[in-house]
This record gives structure tokens, sequence and C-alpha cells, in this order.
């Protein structure tokens, strides 16, 4: 049995999403609440800017006298400009504060100033209930949708409505589609996009792009945006396979989440679209996560020569089999609706879900 | 007096970063066999959030080809092994696949404490997230800059090395105060642990600086004289904080745990004892070395005089890390071992197409080219740390090349599954440019790790599963050094088969040639060398006889020359790399 890698491409399930905060902090919702994605579901004070002052040295006293010169204590607020220490009533030699902040410490002829915490407000992101608390950590937020997990994506949450830019998986998002009806809109393009579409659509202050493939000139482009950019399926310039082009091209107008969050081990995190369905409905009975790959697998191939394109698996051959390398590897018959199937090796396979 | 507890077959499971791997040993006829393998997708992350899964996907494999059941319906493992083929008497779990401990590292001198601390920062999973040191090669930081690079950073530990034995002082203490001042601004639930590995005598000066704010260790000075390095201590609490904070944070750990009877080990450190245990078998002056390409990590274990220097790049392996050294140090460094030309555009292309999909393998040749090529650059990368801190001794005739090593042991999914063994021998032989006559053993089942773990469980099993086939021999590999112009003969050599044949070769300077010699059988080689080369038969000039085994490669013959030279053209470089690879049949 084997039990490949998987990629959500599904039109509706029950989506379950973590929502943690980078630092301990206070949850503001509780189970069985409903939540917004705009929604503040949890906030943590975040540390601020410090600044550590040379006393003794600033002021050419020895250590040992630094304590005379203070104009502060320890926990003391201070603004910015405010006198700390002072050589004497008299002397122009002053240490002033650079920031606004409390003095945490003194010692050694120095004094710690820190800033005020910033406070960071952790959103919901999605539409849904809250389904589990995690004390002073986060939430999960359980909600009814359609999912397309990416392969690859920069920047942050947004939410806004799909708009589908290409008639074909297989057709570039190009500068000249994009129009200021595209403002607030998430940009769904299919084999990439162009470099001056990218500005464009920053112009025109786009909601997120997704597309099938990225050229990897174009993502130091990519990474600054202010939007997020979500790949389907890979870097490089190709096609965005059917099943997502045709579950995309579905919700066309459909208010989503977007996410361009990535982070590729030790904690998985995959960029995704998540489209809200109405609260009553039910997703259909699913293959359980993580299953074991069966004949009739709707899968996903993921590396070259057939990078990016979907199929339906026909056979699993018991045997080992040769592939190009000269590697004699298990693997899977797949249709790809090219003629024959083709012999995929197992760990080249991912399953859509 | 109890009974010993009879182990008649033992699970030996690796939870690598990609794939978890388990091995089947069963006593046939009295002794510990390889029996069957399995591998799997490693499990830490969803769906299956639980490295058990792994485990339990692979030994399904195992379960398929033997038709023994080895768990429960609730999913535990059956142990000890009960009639009807049903479970295991042992079992025993290494693991890489929990993230490396994220590091910053401070030291004075960068050629000495620094080093030293890097590299045993390197005998663990770890990462270096930023470095200061006191020399100011990067420009000498503020306190105010020291504290912010740690903040910026958030490591899990701080490792503070400098100061000779009684030398230096202040600089020393002005980094433990950046280091106490930095933790006593961080939230108490995640305060960085602080690892205090420099001068001794200011321990207790150490001590009192961090008292309150944060939790510090203490270990022997990493360079106790400016030529001494002593990493052993430093080593061990690292790998203890790694085992504690990140191995047993992996999900499931706890479940795999729970089927073992000795602890979980870390994969790289269970190489390495594998190597120790093979360096017992050889020459004693000379040295055994190991090489372990995974997909997240690149281990190099050395043994010289019996002491194990074990170097772990945590950061690099052939699924992982690509991308980041492209960045660091150009597409050349990657791209100089490739027989094509490959532009950087798509060697970034197919690297972040990897870790997207780090479990993938190469169909096309173009592709499996570019991961061997990675997988040299990784080797080479882990050498560069590690090299500087053995202590070969008498096996180092040529400071500036590698020392004599009579075994080299070749591990690593890229490695092992190589379509051709030939491919396999010429990235060790370019990674590691090895000297006069070493023997390339291949980890073919990729359960050296799991070997070198299975000693605490039964410690005749890994000296029987060796004897019976679980390393092969790759190749038998024969380098002289020496200067020489291209062409020129540098060696004669006889080979005189088992069998009574004898085939007689002239080596020219420049050459790779195999010469054929099967795994299985061996033969004596009786080498001439001219214009002074060395073949590692005594020094520069020496002739002799060695009896030597064949391997899945043959022997072969490397005299290109070392240090390797490569053509700054690429042309040229892309024509000479094409010509090494036929001549192994890669």
């Amino acid at each position: 049995m084997i039990h490949p890698a998987e990629t959500q491409v599904t039109p509706s399930t029950t989506v379950r999403r973590e929502r943690m905060l980078p630092a301990p902090g206070d949850v503001l919702v509780r189970v069985g609440e409903r939540v917004e994605p705009t929604q503040v579901v949890a906030r943590a004070d975040m540390p601020g800017d410090f600044r550590i002052l040379h006393v003794a040295h600033a002021l050419g006293v020895p250590i040992s006298r630094v304590k005379r010169c203070l104009r502060v204590n320890l926990g003391d607020e201070v603004q910015r400009g405010q006198v700390l220490a002072k050589r004497g009533r008299l002397s122009a030699s002053a240490v002033k504060s650079p920031i606004d902040g409390s003095v945490t410490a003194i010692g050694g002829g120095r004094i710690l100033i820190e800033a005020p915490y910033t406070p960071f407000e952790l959103r919901a992101s999605i539409y849904g209930t809250v389904s589990h608390v995690l004390e002073r950590h986060g939430v999960v937020i359980e909600t009814t949708g359609a999912v397309v997990q990416g392969a690859w994506g920069a920047g942050g949450e947004s939410l806004g409505v799909l708009r589908c830019m290409v008639k074909s998986p297989d057709e570039p998002l190009q500068a000249k589609a994009i129009d200021p009806s595209c403002h607030g809109t998430i940009l769904v393009g299919g084999s990439g996009v162009s470099d001056a579409a990218l500005k464009r659509a920053q112009e025109l202050q786009v909601r997120g792009i997704v597309v099938g493939g990225l050229l990897p000139e174009l993502i130091s482009q990519v990474e600054p945006l202010p939007f997020p950019v979500v790949v389907t399926e890979c870097i490089g310039g190709v096609p965005m396979s059917a099943p997502i082009f045709r579950l995309l091209t579905a919700y066309d107008g459909q208010e989503a989440s977007i996410s361009g969050r990535t982070q590729l081990r030790w904690g998985i995190v995959r960029p995704e679209i998540v489209i809200p369905l109405p609260a009553d409905t039910s997703p259909p009975a699913q293959a359980q996560p993580g299953a074991p790959l069966t004949v009739g697998a709707r899968v996903r191939l993921v590396r070259a020569p057939y990078l990016g394109v979907a199929g339906t698996v026909v056979a699993l051959p018991a045997h080992a089999h040769p592939i190009e390398t000269g590697a004699r590897v298990h693997g899977a018959q797949v249709d790809i609706g090219q003629g024959a199937p083709v012999f995929v090796p197992l760990v080249n396979l991912e399953v859509l879900r | 007096m109890a009974e010993e507890k009879h182990i008649g077959s033992i699970l030996l499971a690796d939870c690598g970063t990609v794939t978890t791997k388990v091995v089947l040993l069963e006593q046939v006829a009295g002794q510990y066999r390889f029996v069957a393998r399995g591998e799997a997708l490693t499990t830490a992350e969803p769906p299956w959030s639980n490295v058990a899964a792994g485990v339990r996907h692979a030994v399904e494999q195992i379960s398929e080809a033997t038709g023994q059941r080895f768990f429960d319906a609730g999913g535990d493992l059956i142990s000890p092994a009960s009639a009807g083929r049903q479970g295991v008497d042992a079992f025993a779990a290494t693991a890489s696949a929990s993230q490396p401990l994220q590091v910053v590292l401070g030291g004075l001198v960068h050629d000495l404490s620094v080093a030293s601390a890097e590299r045993a920062v390197a005998g663990t999973y770890a990462l270096i997230k930023a470095t200061l040191a006191g020399d100011g090669r990067e420009g000498t930081l503020s306190e105010e800059e020291r504290v912010r690079t740690i903040r910026n950073a958030a490591p899990d530990v701080i490792c503070i090395a400098g100061g000779i034995e009684g030398g230096a002082a202040t600089p020393v203490l002005e980094l433990v105060e950046s280091a106490a001042l930095a933790c006593s601004m961080m939230d108490t639930s995640v305060r960085t642990r602080v690892l205090y590995m420099g001068n001794s005598q200011l321990r207790q000066q150490v001590v009192r600086i961090m008292e309150g704010q944060g939790e510090l260790r203490v270990a022997d000075n990493v360079r106790p004289t400016s030529t001494e390095e002593n990493l052993l201590s430093a080593q061990m609490e690292l790998d203890a904080i790694y085992v504690q904070d990140k191995m047993g944070r992996l999900p499931g750990i706890g479940t795999v745990n729970g089927w073992s009877s000795v602890p979980l080990m870390p994969t790289a450190r269970a190489f390495g004892r594998l190597v120790q245990y093979l360096w017992h078998l050889g020459e004693p002056s000379r040295g055994v070395l190991g090489v372990d390409v995974g997909a997240a990590s690149t281990t190099v274990a050395a043994v010289f005089g019996g002491q194990l220097c074990l170097t772990i790049r945590g950061d690099l392996g052939v699924a992982f890390g690509g991308e980041q050294l492209l960045q660091k140090r150009g597409a050349e460094t990657i791209t100089r071992w490739l027989p094509e030309p490959m532009s950087s555009d798509e060697v970034q292309e197919i690297f972040i197409n990897t870790e997207i999909r780090p479990s993938s393998i190469p169909q096309e040749m173009r592709e499996l080219r570019l991961e061997q090529a990675l997988a040299r650059a990784a080797i080479r990368t882990a050498l560069e740390i590690a090299h500087p801190g053995w202590k070969p001794g008498v096996a180092q005739p040529y400071p500036h090349l590698l020392p004599l090593c009579d075994t080299i042991v070749v591990s690593g999914g890229a490695l092992v599954h190589a379509p051709y063994p030939g491919q396999v021998a010429l990235i060790v032989l370019d990674a590691l440019e090895p000297i006069g006559i070493s023997t390339l053993v291949l980890d073919v089942y990729d359960l050296a790790p799991a070997l070198g773990n299975v000693a605490a469980v039964a410690p005749l099993a890994a000296v029987e599963a060796l004897d019976n086939g679980a390393l092969v021999n790759l190749a038998t590999v024969v380098t002289p050094v020496g200067l020489a112009r291209p062409g020129d003969t540098v060696l004669q050599m006889q080979v005189t088969y088992d069998d009574g044949g004898t085939l007689s070769a002239e080596v020219h300077y420049g050459d790779l040639e195999v010469l054929p010699l099967p795994a299985g059988q061996q033969a004596v080689l009786e080498l001439r060398p001219l214009r002074h080369f060395d073949v590692g038969l005594g020094g520069p000039g020496k002739a002799g006889k060695r009896r030597v085994s064949g391997g899945l490669a043959g022997l072969i013959i490397d005299a290109r020359g070392r240090p390797l030279p490569l053509s700054d053209k690429p042309e040229q470089r892309q024509a000479q790399v094409r010509q090494w690879l036929q001549a192994v049949g890669g």
C-alpha cells in the first residue's frame, strides 16, 4: 500500500484552519462563535524596539558614578528626548532617550530603554465557526467551502471576489487584460503572469493573483507585493492543471479568502484559496485524508516531463519499471488524456483530494 | 541469574525529513540477516501529523513482502514476537525529521574559537542563524547590535565560545552580557538557552551574569589553546538539547519511542557510530569516512585514531537547501559538475520545485544530473567545515588533501538510489577526492544509521548484518598523488585475479579508468608508481602489493589529479565531466 502526498482541490469540504498567534496572547472568541474573515480573533503584544545607552561613556564618568548621574529609575516610563542622565546640574552633557518607552534595565554604566509593546491582531481570515480555542495561542475555525491548495506562494492573506482573466489554463495573465474593474478582486490567470501584469495589478490594487506557474526571475518581484500570489503547480511556465482551473472558473465572481503564506518544511504551510459555501451546505463524503493510493484516484504529476499534468490512475503495476534516468522504480499507469497511459513513479504523484 | 532475553527479530526505523525507512532483521541459521525493507513518506505533517503513521506505512510493505503481521488492531506494535509470525522481539528508531536547533554563535576570533564552535554546533542537527565574532570580520558589532541580532534570530540556543584557557576575559564576558540582556527581553515562556563553551576560568562570572536571565548550560572550552580543539562536551550538550527540544516534539514520536526498548537516537549520531565501528575493523593508522546525503541534510562522519568527528549540514540535502546554496555561492558551485549547460534560472526553478515536492525523484536525465551535482556540492560544503577539525595524525600525508581512508561508507537516498553504481562512485570521488587506496562501500538498503543504533538492542546484530551484506562494496579506488603533465605515465599496475588471470595497465596522469573487478571477487594489485607519485603504500614512489575486493562499479583508477583540476572554461569542463561519466558508466 502506498500513501502518496496529497493536495486539496475540492468543490466542497469541511475546512478546518488553525489560526495561531506569533507569541502567547489573548484569544478573543469562544467555541461556537461565528466569525468573519476580517474579525480579530486573538491579540498579542509583540516586543517593540529598544536602545542600549552607554551612559558612563557618553558622560565620560566611571561606571561607579553613573548612579549619581541618573535622572530616571528602573521601571520609569520615558519620552523621546527626555533626559535620562546628566553630569552635574550645570553641565551641558546629558543622555536623552532616543525613543518613547520604559527603563527596563540599569547596570554596568548602561540603560536599557524598551519601547512599548506593539499589538498584533490575528484575524479569522475565513468565514466560519470557532471549533477550538487553543488557550493563549489561537483558534481553530471550521467552515464548509471549496478549497484549492497551491504549490508555492508569497505575501499574506486577503479577501476578494474571484475573477477569471483567461479562457484556458494555458493562457498567461497579461497586463492588457487588467483594467480598473479588477480593483479589489483576486485575479485568476492560467499558465503564468508577466512582469507588466504584476505591475498593473499592483497599480489597480488587486487583492490577490492565482496562476499555474511563475517564472523564477519573477520571484523577487512577487515577494514584496502588497497582495498574496498563489502558484498552483510549480515554479516555471506551466499551465494551471485542468481540475484546478475548472474549479476556480466555476466560482468566478464569488468571494474567496486567499493566503500566499508558504512554509515548505518544519510546520508545512501551503498557500490556498478557500471559497466559502452557504452554512447549510453539507460536504459530500470523501476519502479519508492520507488514505492509500488506489486505481481510479485523481492525481497530479509533479516532475518533468509531466509537471503539472493531471490524470487518473488506471493501474498499479506490482513490479518496478525503468524510467528515462535508468532507475527502476515502482509506479502507476496514469491516464493523462493523451493516448496511452503513462508510467509515473509513485513518488512523483500527488493525490488531488 | 536472570535469563537473557532472546532477540530473534528486530525492526529498525529511521524517520527522515521526507521518508521513513524500516528494515527487518531476523536470526536465520543463528545469524542476523536483512529480511525485508519498507519505505514510506514521513508523516510528521498534515494530513497525518504523526510520525508513527509513516512507520506503520513502511512496516505494511514489510508485512506484504513477508506475510508477517507486526501491529495489532489498535495500531500497537506486537512485541515480543508471538507464534504464528506475529510481531517482533525488538524495535529501535533513529530520527532526523525534526527542525534543526536554531543557534546564534558568539566567539572571539573567526579562525579559532568561532571555527571550533561552528564545528561543535555541526555535530548535531543545527542551523547557525547568526554569528557574533569579536574580531570584527563583519565589522565590530555594538552591544545593541549584538542584542538585536540575537532577538531577531530568536534562536533555541546561544553558544558562546572564546578565550583560550586563562586567556581573554573581557570580550568573552561582553558576549555573555549581550546574551543575558537579549534573554531578559524575551517572554519567560520562550527564553533562549545559553551554552557557554569558552574559557573555563570565567565560568563563575558567566553564572553570575546569567543568573535570573535564562537557562545556562556549561561545556568544556572548545578551544582550550590556540592549537587544540575539544568539541566532545559541547556536542553532547547540544545533542541533549536537540533530543529534548526538537526530536521530543515531533508529533507522534512518543508512540514510536514507546515501541522501543532503547532511547531514540538522532540519525547522524547513529550513522557516526557505525562508521566508528568500521574503523575498529580496519588498519588503525588510517581513517574511515562516511557520507550520508539525505533529502534535508548532509552528514560527514570521520574516524581517525578511534575518535569520531561528526559534521552535519542540517540545511543542505538533495531536496532542501539547493536554492539557498545557489543564492549564497552562485550557480557555478553546482553547475560545474554538469555535463551540459544549465542556466541559473533553470537550476533555481528545479530546486524550488524539488523543495515543494521533496519526495519526488528526477524522471529526466537533466534533472538527475542536477541532483547529483547538488549532492557533490553538499558533501564538499560539509567537508569544508569538517576537515579542519580532524586529527588524522599519520593518515594525513598532505595537509591540503583528504587523509588516507581505508573505507568510505556511502549512504543516503540520493546516492543509494542512483540508477548506476558508477554515478555514485563518481559523486564520491569528485566530492571527497580521496587519495591512495580506498574501498567505497554502499549502504544498499539505506540502513546504515539503523545499524549504528542496533548495537544498543542486540550488539551482535550490527556485526552479523554487516557480514551478511548490509553494506555492499561499491568500488576499490586507487588514486595516485603527485605532479605531472597530462598524459604522463604515473603508475604501472598489475591485477592478479583469484582465478589466476592477470591484467596489466599503465595509468596516465589525467585518466579516470575502470578495470573489471566485480563485487564478490578479490584480486591482488601490484602498484608501481612513477615520477615520485604516491599511491598510499608508504610514501612517494613506494611500490607494493595490496589485496582488494571488487565492487558494483569495479576497480577505479583515479589519476585525474589532486586537487581535482576542473577547467575554468565551461565548455571544456562539461566535456571533462562527460568523459568522466562515460568512464565510470554513468
